[in-house]
């Protein structure tokens, strides 16, 4: 995949057993100190799609409890997400949705 | 196309370039924010980490292209919706690598609030430190100026 100059918004396709990508998986971002929270909420908005309001809370949830799930639903989308919140340094990580 | 034009001190600016450079050459081979992707198998987590370095190492390249003839000769640099994300997002990854190189030894306050007595700091550390500073500073011109570019592009 090439990603010169522009956000991607989807991994690599890989080929995996469907049973390993079913189910629901939630993205994290977890607290980092370094990051700016005007770039953070940017970010939200830019990659997630989120409104002022949405993303300024989910920026306040990641700095006062240290995490915040941003997304949940299918495990691919769930990867593309992530890996483009971290072309954007922010640090992602899948969780496995066990409430459904 | 929205531009802004920012006159720096070049006095002050020029010594902290040598950091951004050295930084940069750190990147090159080292992600800013290592994946926290545990689970991914090898051969995926191998290629995934691949395309993030070398998004990231095309970011760092148009941060350092701002610094060119027109900054040394009339201290200016110009951020437009053409550079504003890439620059906005090698200013990230920059300011992580400074923290992981040169500024462990400060508490998360201290990077965040970005306060601390620069003069107790050794100087590699001081001039690390103000280097992660000015590179915030960069950030927030351009999300203030040219968030909307950014989330429309």
């Amino acid at each position: 995949m090439a990603l010169f100059g522009k956000t991607q918004t989807s991994p690599a396709v890989r080929t995996e057993p469907e049973t390993a990508l079913a189910g629901q998986w939630r993205v994290v971002v977890l607290n980092d100190p370094v990051n700016l929270m005007s770039y953070v909420v940017m970010v939200f908005k830019k990659v997630l799609g989120f409104d002022e309001t949405r993303a300024r809370r989910h920026m306040l949830e990641v700095h006062e409890q240290g995490r915040s799930v941003v997304w949940s639903g299918l495990r691919e989308k769930a990867e593309a997400y992530a890996f483009t919140l971290q072309q954007w340094h922010l640090t992602a990580i899948l969780e496995a949705d066990e409430t459904h | 196309m929205k531009r802004i034009e920012v006159r720096l001190s070049l006095a002050v600016v020029a010594p902290l370039l040598d950091v951004i450079k050295e930084a940069a050459v750190g990147l090159e081979q080292t992600l800013a924010a290592p994946p926290a992707l545990q689970d991914l198998e090898a051969e995926f987590r191998t290629v995934w980490e691949g395309e993030l370095l070398d998004a990231q190492n095309e970011d760092v390249r148009a941060l350092l292209a701002l610094f060119d003839g027109e900054f040394f000769s009339e201290g200016v640099v110009a951020f437009d919706a053409d550079n504003a994300e890439t620059v906005v997002r090698a200013c990230a990854a920059v300011r992580l690598r400074l923290r992981a190189r040169h500024l462990s030894g400060l508490t998360e306050e201290v990077l965040e609030s970005g306060e601390t007595e620069l003069a107790k700091l050794p100087e590699a550390v001081r001039k690390a430190f103000m280097c992660y500073l000015f590179l915030a500073t960069l950030q927030e011109l351009i999300i203030q100026h040219l968030e909307s570019s950014i989330i429309e592009s």
